[in-house]
């Protein structure tokens, strides 16, 4: 990167300016997004107990169709314009969980419909939820390799 | 503002819709609390005869006696067993191990049953609900071990 | 006439004789509704993107000052004007259905007032009889292009600012009898780009500041005025953050400038209760507070000097992620009644 060294006086400045600069809440922020994160995800466990107790889906089988609720619902929210504001109030509490992955997903393709399906819709869907992908395939790569050495290794080789 | 309203309706309509799939009520009604509570349903023997309802009292004995445990459920049928039980929540790291912890002592006391044990809810609700069908309309035999392995069946599918 | 090291006088004094201002639906439930020409309610406006939304404001912007100064659009030798959006489409395209001689600037937030002075300039020595200047920003448009998509749900931090959805265009004639009294342009301080190596684009105004306050220096060393001079300064769009630095960096160079007098636009447009973080931003903010709201003001004798000082921040979203610092820049223009 070309991040250069400061200045004396470029740092005096940045001292001067950050006693002016709204700090975030991180207290206030992270017991929000506690709590909104975790209104979702009890959202989701009652889904997930309507597909256990209505449809013939077990605790290990009613996560997708929980899943792809979750995401339509989160779709219908981000086309309404309810979803920003939500995610302006909870941060990171409507960010982690499912629900912000399809909004980061839907966000992007609405917003670039106006370039036409094919360059727009699809050349831009995944611009944010792509690194998503990429670096959760990627740990879970590398997650997955680590359990097969240690399984394979220490606990069942001898 | 006209906008706005029409906005929310929609979403409303939406989120009707969407209840209204999922109340296409099948389910018998006292099954429900088995999700959440403790019920401790007595265990189901499929055949009739006195040995085998014994027996599955004695299943039932020996699961007692497992502390990570707090609710079961026994459905014994002509050669397979289901055990349905619900692990505390703060053992339910363990949930795999206990699992195999019981079935090894079970299939040590009586090694002539094919044992299933799950701690899936779904097959839990669904052993209290075979229970309840068998007392309310006097199922056959046949049917009783028939629905037995439609569960167990159910309780090994992964996806 | 230059004066100084980077200031003109204008000793024919350029008179602004009419303005248009558009905006959209956040600016009409804020503070300065009724100084608007035109106000939308949607951020569409009936076009189809938010890219011909903008043309759209920049169009009837336009138009609306036209009509006010009774002139036809042959009578405009030049248009001067700029907005946010990449290689100035929206003021391109407006410039093509205006069909006047066209100067495209790209000055960022400090569009309006790089137009203003460039435009008092021409008038001045007689390079034209009238020029039309102004700028225009769109929220949609610029959020897209500057931070994520608008439905997306990822939170602001409290030093954000908010694009305003606003264009304003003004109209810069020579002095004759007719137009004696309306406000006239007397002094322009073109500033430097200034970078004090702040990164966060997040925090445009406490980038900002500093490129402000020199140019307001700048000024005062030029043409040998101060503050008490003016009855206000105002600038662009520094919001709560960078009016702030900028008021403690005045203040430490000696200048006792009482703050009611060091006024901000992003501050002035919106209500406390409208959820703009730090305060608004934008090349349209600052061109609509004052050929709106402030040049009214003057009208009704509430300011009698003011100086304008429109603030830019000259980074792209390219530069910001490849760890570039935001240069920034500000451009002073004084507007007198008398």
């Amino acid at each position: 990167m070309s991040q250069k060294e400061k200045t004396p006086e470029q740092k005096e400045y940045d001292q001067l300016q950050k006693k002016h600069e709204t700090k975030r809440p991180i207290l206030r922020n992270c017991v929000v997004a506690f709590f909104v994160g975790g209104t979702i995800c009890l959202i989701g466990q009652a889904i997930s107990f309507l597909y256990i107790y209505f449809f013939n889906f077990t605790e290990q089988t009613a996560g997708n169709p929980t899943v792809a609720t979750m995401i339509f619902i989160s779709m219908l929210l981000t086309g309404f314009g309810v979803y920003d504001r939500i995610g302006q109030f909870a941060g990171a509490g409507s960010a982690v969980p499912i629900t912000g992955f399809g909004n980061a997903v839907i966000s992007s393709a609405i917003e670039h419909r106006t370039e036409g399906f094919v360059l727009g819709v699809g050349g831009n869907m995944f611009k944010m939820a792509g690194s998503v992908i990429l670096f959760g395939v990627f740990s879970a790569f590398v997650v997955a390799i680590i359990k097969t050495l240690i399984t394979q290794w220490f606990l069942g080789g001898f | 503002m006209k906008k706005n309203l029409s906005r929310y309706s929609i979403l409303f309509f939406c989120l009707i819709f969407i209840l209204s799939a999922c109340s296409s009520n099948q389910a018998s009604e006292g099954s429900i609390t088995a999700l959440f509570t403790e019920v401790n349903p007595a265990p189901l023997s499929v055949e009739d005869s006195e040995s085998r309802v014994e027996m599955a009292q004695k299943i039932r004995e020996i699961i007692l006696t497992f502390d990570d445990l707090y609710d079961s459920a026994i459905v014994l049928g002509k050669e397979d067993c289901l055990v349905a039980i619900k692990v505390r929540h703060t053992k339910r790291f363990r949930m795999k191990k206990i699992e195999k912890e019981l079935k090894e002592t079970l299939e040590k006391e009586f090694p002539n049953e094919n044992f299933t044990v799950s701690s899936d809810y779904k097959i839990f609700l669904e052993a209290v609900r075979l229970k309840d069908k068998v007392k309310e309309e006097n199922w056959p035999v046949d049917k009783r071990e028939e629905q037995l392995q439609k569960i167990i069946k159910l309780s090994r599918e992964q996806t | 006439m230059l004066k100084g090291e980077q200031s003109w006088v204008f000793p024919r004094r350029p008179v602004i004789v009419a303005t248009g201002v558009t905006g959209g639906p956040f600016e009409g439930n804020g503070k300065l509704a009724e100084d608007f020409d035109l106000l939308h309610d949607d951020l569409w406006m009936g076009e189809d993107s938010y890219e011909k939304a903008h043309r759209l404001l920049i169009d009837e912007a336009i138009e609306i000052a036209l009509k006010k100064a009774k002139l036809q659009k042959e009578n405009i030798e030049f248009l001067i004007a700029g907005d946010l959006i990449n290689q100035i489409t929206p003021t391109t395209f407006a410039a093509r259905n205006v069909g006047i001689p066209y100067f495209g600037i790209s000055g960022a937030c400090s569009s309006s007032m790089e137009g203003l002075a460039l435009a008092a300039f021409i008038v001045n020595y007689q390079g034209a009889k009238h020029v039309l200047t102004g700028s225009g920003s769109h929220n949609a448009a610029a959020e897209r292009q500057f931070r994520y998509p608008t439905e997306y749900g990822g939170q602001k931090p409290p030093t954000a600012q908010w694009t305003a959805t606003a264009a304003g265009f003004a109209i810069v004639t020579e002095q004759n009898e007719q137009n004696q009294n309306e406000p006239k342009v007397t002094m322009a301080t073109i500033g430097k780009v200034i970078d004090m190596g702040m990164t966060d684009p997040f925090n445009m105004g406490g980038a900002m500041a500093p490129a402000a306050v020199d140019t307001i220096l700048a000024h005062f060393k030029d043409t040998g005025r101060t503050h008490e001079d003016y009855d206000l300064i105002v600038t662009g769009d520094l919001a709560k953050v960078g009016r702030a630095a900028a008021l403690d960096l005045i203040h430490a160079k000696g200048i006792d400038l009482p703050s009611e007098k060091f006024q901000d636009c992003g501050l002035m447009i919106y209500k406390d209760d409208q959820e703009v973080h730090s305060g608004g931003s934008g090349s349209g903010l600052s061109a609509a507070v004052l050929y709106g709201h402030l040049l009214k003001q003057m009208k009704y004798g509430t300011y009698k000097k003011i100086l304008c000082v429109a603030t830019g921040s000259l980074h792209s979203p390219l530069s910001v992620q490849q760890g570039e610092s935001i240069p920034c820049i500000a451009h002073a223009v004084a507007i007198e009644m008398d």
